[in-house]
C-alpha cells in the first residue's frame, strides 16, 4: 500500500503530557498487577488507533486501517512468518505450473465463514475476481494482483489461478490482510454493504460499526483453522474487542496511561520515552517491510537529471541529524531502497546515503556547479541550483519538519530547496504533470517486488485517464527491467535473492532516494493485556493471541 | 362594518406575522441554495482530478480500469455544469448523493451524526446561559469591584480559544482528576467537557452584552418602582430587570448556533466525539464533495431555523416588538 505521507494533521496538542505533569501530576500511580503468562479466555480489549477506516472490506481502495481491522475478522489463502517464508493457512498446499502462470491451490476442507457459507474454491474465486473487479475500485489488492487473469474450480477444495505473466511475489501478496478472503454470500451484496458488515472466516466477527467512534467486534466461537504462525488453536482467547478512533496521540496516549484503553495503536515518538519508563507500559515496535519513507528525486529534468547532482544531494543531506531533533532518536535510518523488513532486503546499501558534506561539493563542482551567488546557493550558466519538494497539506507536520532540516544541510551544500504545500489534489496534479524535483512517499507491502512498482518502466505512464504513475522517479532501465522480470519468473528463494541484490544495487547507485526511516508499527500496552502481536506480513496488529486481566 | 373588519388589528398582526415568516423561510431557501452552489463550485474548482481523491488519492495505485470506473459512477465525466444542473436536480428532490468516502448515503451519515453535534451545540448553549445569568444577575451593579471582576473574566474567557479550553479541561478532569473520560461520544460523562469547552467563551459574549444591558435596565425607573414595593434584590433582577436585559443576548444565540457548530469541528476532534464537525473537517481533507455540501447544508439549515426560532422568541419575551414587523 502506498502513501504520500498523508496522513491527518494534528492540533497542537503536544505539550499536554507536560502540562498534565505540571498541574497535578497525572498518570504517575505505581499500582502493579501480577501478570500472569497463562491466557485468561473471555473479557473485553479496548483497542484505540488514529485513523477509521472508510469501508471495513480491505479489498476496496486499501488503506492502512482497512487492514490492521481486516486482519482480526479475516484469514488468508497462506500465511507468512518472521521470515519472510510462505506457509499455509486456509490452503494446505500448492503446486506453481513451469511457466510461472498457473497456481494450484489445495483448500482446507473445514472452514466456514462467519454467515455460514463453506469456505471451498468458488469462494477463492469469487474474491480473487472481487479484487480485480474495477467496481470494487480496488486501488491496494486489486494493484497487487495486475496478472490475474481467472480462477478455474477444479473440484470443492481445489482452485487454479491463472496469471497473464510469471509473477513469483503473488504468494507474498497473498499473505497480506489486503487480500484476505471474504464470505463469497457477502461478496454478492452491493459494495457499499460489504463495506459496512463485511463476513470473513477469521477468529473475530465484525458485529457494529458505529461511525466516527467504534466498531465492535466479538469472538467467532468456531473457529479452529488459525495459521501455523499463531501461538495457539481454536477459538480466540478475548472474548471481544472494541476498536477506537481516537485521532489526538496525546488523547490517545493519555487514554493509555489511564487505563481507559488497553492498547494503541501509532504511539507518538514523543511518547516512546514516557511509555518506557512507565511500569503499566509495554512497548510494541516492529518495522514494516516495503520501501522505507524516502524523497524521491524525479530524474526525468534537471537538477536530477545528473546522477552527480542526485548524489551530491542525497550525500549533503544530514538526515540522522534531523532524525534525532524530529523524532527524538525513536526512528532509525533507513539508507536503502528497501526496508531491512523485507524479504530478500540486502544491508549491503545501508550506507550508500551516509551524509558527506565533502563529496557532496566535489560531485557538483565536477557537474558543473560551480558558481555561488549572493545568497550563497550555488549556479550554472547563471542558473540557481534549486529543488522544489511538492507535498500534499496532510503531510504530516513532523514530515515537514524533516525536511526543512534537510533543506538546511543541503543548503550548506549550495542547494535553494523548496518546501511547496498545497492541497493533496494539486499535488496529485503536479506529479502527474511531473512537475516536482521531490515527491515524498512510502510503500508498504511484503514484497521485493515493490521495486518494480516503484522503478519499473511500465508504472512510468499514467494509471489511467488524468492519473499519475507510480515510478515517481521516471527511472527508466532496460537493465532493472529485466532483473525484476526474472525475479518474477523464479520460484527459487536463492535465485530471487541474486535478482533482488542486483536491483537493490542499481536503485542505490542510481540515487533515485532520500529514504529517510523505515514505517513502522508502535503499539503501546496496558498492563492488563498480554499476548497483542505485530504479524510479519505488514507489520499489523493481530489481537487472535492476546488475552486480558481485568 | 365590513372595512372596519378588514383593519382587525389582531388579524392584521397575524397576517404580518405570516408575510414575515414566509420571507424569512424563501430567505433562507435561497440562503441553502448559495451553500450548495458555493461549496460546489469552490471544491470542484481545486485543481486536479476528484477522481483520484474518490480512491483515496496517493494512497495506492489503482489500476486504468479501476479509475475509469469510478469516473463513471460518479459522472465526472459530464461537463461541470452539466454536473451542477443533475446536482441540483438531485437535491431538489431531496436526494444528496452518496459519500465518496464513506461508502454511505449522505442522508444515512447526516442521520448518523447529527444527534451527537446538535446534543453539543445545545448543551453548550444551554451551559452558556446557565453561566451568564448566574455570573450576570449575582454581580450586575454590585460593589464595583466585583462588578469589574466578572466583567474582565467575561472578556477573557470570550477571548479564549476552544482548542486551548479544550485541552486544559482535558488535562486537569480527564487525564489529572479522572473525573471524565478523555474521548468518546457515549453517555452524559463525555458530554461535560466538550460542552464546556464551548460554552465557556460564548457565556464570555452573551455575559458582555448582557452585564451592559442589565446594568443599564437597573438604572431604570421601573426598577425603582418594583423596589420600592418592596420587592428583594434578587426579585427585582430575577423578575423584571432580567427579561429586558437578555433581549441582546437571544439574538445573540442565534448567532452562537452557528459559532457552536464551527467550534464544534475543532472540539469534536480533541474530544474524538463523533459528530458533524469531525465529519466535515474529514469530508473536506478528502474531497468528499457531496458530504461536504450535504454537511454544509444541514448547518446552514440548523442556523436559518435558529434564526427564525430566535425572532419567535425575541417576540415571546418582548411583546413591544410585535407591533415593529419586518
Amino acid at each position: 500500500m502506498r502513501d504520500n505521507l498523508s496522513s491527518i494533521r494534528h492540533l497542537p496538542l503536544l505539550g499536554i503530557a507536560a502540562l498534565c505533569s505540571v498541574l497535578i501530576g497525572c498518570g504517575q500511580q505505581t499500582s502493579t498487577v501480577t501478570r500472569s503468562d497463562k491466557p485468561v479466555s473471555g473479557g473485553t480489549l479496548i483497542y484505540a488507533t488514529d485513523r477509521e477506516p472508510t469501508c471495513l472490506d480491505p479489498h476496496v481502495s486499501g488503506d492502512m486501517p482497512q487492514v490492521f481491522i481486516g486482519q482480526q475478522y479475516l484469514d488468508s489463502l497462506v500465511s507468512m512468518d518472521a521470515q519472510g517464508q510462505i506457509g499455509p493457512w486456509l490452503a494446505t498446499r500448492w503446486e506453481v505450473s513451469a511457466d510461472g502462470l498457473d497456481y494450484t491451490f489445495h483448500l482446507r476442507d473445514d472452514v466456514h465463514f462467519t454467515d455460514g457459507t463453506p469456505f471451498n474454491a468458488a469462494a477463492v474465486k469469487a474474491n480473487l475476481d472481487h479484487m480485480a473487479n474495477p467496481k470494487t475500485q480496488s486501488s491496494t489488492a486489486g494493484g497487487y494482483i495486475r496478472q490475474y487473469r481467472s480462477t478455474d474450480v477444479i473440484d470443492e477444495h481445489t482452485a487454479v489461478v491463472h496469471l497473464a505473466t510469471p509473477y513469483a511475489a503473488f504468494l507474498e501478496v497473498l499473505a497480506q490482510g489486503f487480500l484476505g478472503i471474504e464470505s463469497p454470500t457477502a461478496l454478492l451484496r452491493s459494495r457499499d454493504e460489504n463495506c459496512e458488515s463485511p463476513v470473513g472466516s477469521g477468529p473475530f466477527k465484525i458485529v457494529r460499526w458505529d461511525r466516527q467512534s467504534q466498531v465492535e467486534l466479538v469472538r467467532n466461537a468456531d473457529y479452529n483453522w488459525a495459521p501455523p504462525t499463531a501461538k495457539h488453536q481454536g477459538p480466540a482467547w478475548l472474548e471481544r474487542i472494541v476498536w477506537k478512533f481516537i485521532q489526538e496521540p496525546s488523547v490517545r496516549f493519555a487514554s493509555l496511561q489511564a487505563g481507559e484503553v488497553d492498547v494503541i495503536e501509532s504511539l507518538p515518538p514523543e511518547s516512546h520515552e514516557a511509555a518506557r519508563r512507565n511500569p503499566d507500559l509495554t512497548l510494541l515496535v516492529a518495522l514494516r517491510p516495503g520501501n522505507p519513507t524516502n524523497g524521491t528525486l524525479n530524474i526525468t529534468r534537471a537538477p536530477f537529471d545528473d546522477l552527480k547532482v542526485r548524489e551530491a544531494f542525497v550525500r549533503s543531506a544530514d538526515v540522522v541529524g534531523a532524525l534525532k531533533s524530529v523524532y527524538f532518536n525513536e526512528f532509525p535510518r533507513a539508507g536503502g531502497p528497501l526496508s531491512s523488513a523485507t524479504r530478500f532486503y540486502s544491508p549491503d546499501f545501508e550506507h550508500a546515503q551516509e551524509y558527506a558534506p565533502a563529496r557532496a561539493a566535489q560531485l557538483l563542482d565536477e557537474a558543473g556547479w560551480t558558481g555561488r551567488d549572493a545568497d550563497g546557493y550555488r549556479t550554472r550558466d547563471g542558473k540557481r541550483l534549486q529543488v522544489h519538494v511538492v507535498m500534499g497539506n496532510r503531510t504530516p507536520p513532523s514530515e515537514v519538519t524533516l525536511w526543512e532540516q534537510v533543506q538546511a544541510t543541503t543548503r550548506q551544500a549550495g542547494f535553494q530547496l523548496i518546501v511547496e504545500l498545497m492541497s493533496d489534489v494539486q499535488a496529485t496534479k503536479r506529479q502527474a504533470d511531473w512537475d516536482y524535483d521531490v515527491r515524498l512517499g512510502y510503500w508498504n507491502t511484503n514484497t521485493a517486488d515493490v521495486l518494480r512498482i516503484i522503478f519499473g518502466s511500465e508504472f512510468i505512464r499514467p494509471a489511467g485517464v488524468g492519473g499519475y504513475h507510480q515510478n515517481t522517479a521516471g527511472f527508466n532501465d532496460a537493465s532493472f527491467d529485466a532483473l525484476i522480470q526474472q525475479a518474477l519468473a523464479t520460484q527459487d528463494p536463492e535465485q530471487r535473492r541474486a535478482l533482488y541484490y542486483n536491483a537493490q544495487q542499481i536503485a542505490s547507485n542510481q540515487y533515485l532516494q532520500l529514504t529517510t526511516y523505515p514505517q513502522s508499527s508502535r503499539l503501546g500496552i496496558y498492563k492488563t493485556t498480554q499476548g497483542v502481536r505485530l504479524e510479519p506480513s505488514l507489520a499489523v496488529t493481530y489481537l487472535y493471541d492476546a488475552w486480558v486481566n481485568k | 362594518m365590513s372595512q372596519i373588519k378588514a383593519v382587525n388589528p389582531q388579524h392584521e398582526r397575524w397576517a404580518q406575522l405570516g408575510r414575515r415568516a414566509v420571507w424569512r423561510l424563501a430567505g433562507g431557501v435561497l440562503v441553502l441554495w448559495a451553500v450548495a452552489t458555493l461549496t460546489f463550485f469552490a471544491l470542484r474548482l481545486i485543481p486536479g482530478d476528484p477522481v483520484l481523491a474518490i480512491l483515496g488519492g496517493q494512497s495506492a495505485n489503482p489500476t486504468p480500469e479501476t479509475i475509469a470506473e469510478a469516473t463513471r459512477e460518479y459522472g465526472l465525466d459530464k461537463p461541470l455544469a452539466v454536473q451542477y444542473g443533475l446536482y441540483l436536480g438531485r437535491l431538489v428532490q431531496g436526494d444528496l448523493g452518496v459519500s465518496y468516502s464513506q461508502h454511505l448515503p449522505v442522508t444515512k451519515v447526516l442521520a448518523e451524526q447529527s444527534w451527537a453535534t446538535l446534543q453539543l451545540t445545545f448543551t453548550s448553549l444551554l451551559l452558556a446561559w446557565l453561566l451568564v445569568l448566574l455570573l450576570t444577575v449575582l454581580t450586575a451593579g454590585r460593589r464595583r469591584w466585583v462588578s469589574n471582576l466578572a466583567s474582565l473574566a467575561e472578556t477573557l474567557s470570550a477571548a479564549l480559544p476552544h482548542f486551548w479550553i479544550g485541552i486544559l479541561l482535558l488535562a486537569v478532569f480527564a487525564f489529572g482528576l479522572r473525573w471524565f473520560p478523555p474521548a468518546g461520544s457515549d453517555g452524559w460523562r463525555t458530554l461535560v467537557l466538550p460542552s464546556l469547552a464551548l460554552a465557556i467563551p460564548l457565556a464570555g459574549f452573551i455575559a458582555q452584552v448582557t452585564r451592559e444591558s442589565l446594568e443599564f435596565t437597573l438604572e431604570q425607573p421601573f426598577v425603582l418602582t418594583a423596589r420600592t414595593r418592596g420587592l428583594s434584590e434578587t426579585a427585582v433582577r430575577f423578575k423584571h430587570a432580567l427579561r429586558h436585559a437578555v433581549l441582546p443576548g437571544i439574538s445573540l444565540s442565534g448567532w452562537a448556533i452557528g459559532a457552536l457548530i464551527s467550534g464544534a469541528v475543532v472540539i469534536e476532534v480533541i474530544f474524538s466525539r463523533k459528530g458533524l464537525g469531525r465529519q466535515l473537517y474529514q469530508a473536506v481533507q478528502a474531497q468528499d464533495l457531496p458530504l461536504t455540501i450535504g454537511i454544509s447544508l444541514a448547518v446552514a439549515a440548523v442556523y436559518v431555523l435558529a434564526n427564525i426560532v430566535v425572532d419567535l422568541l425575541y417576540l415571546w419575551v418582548d411583546p413591544r416588538q410585535q407591533g415593529k414587523t419586518a
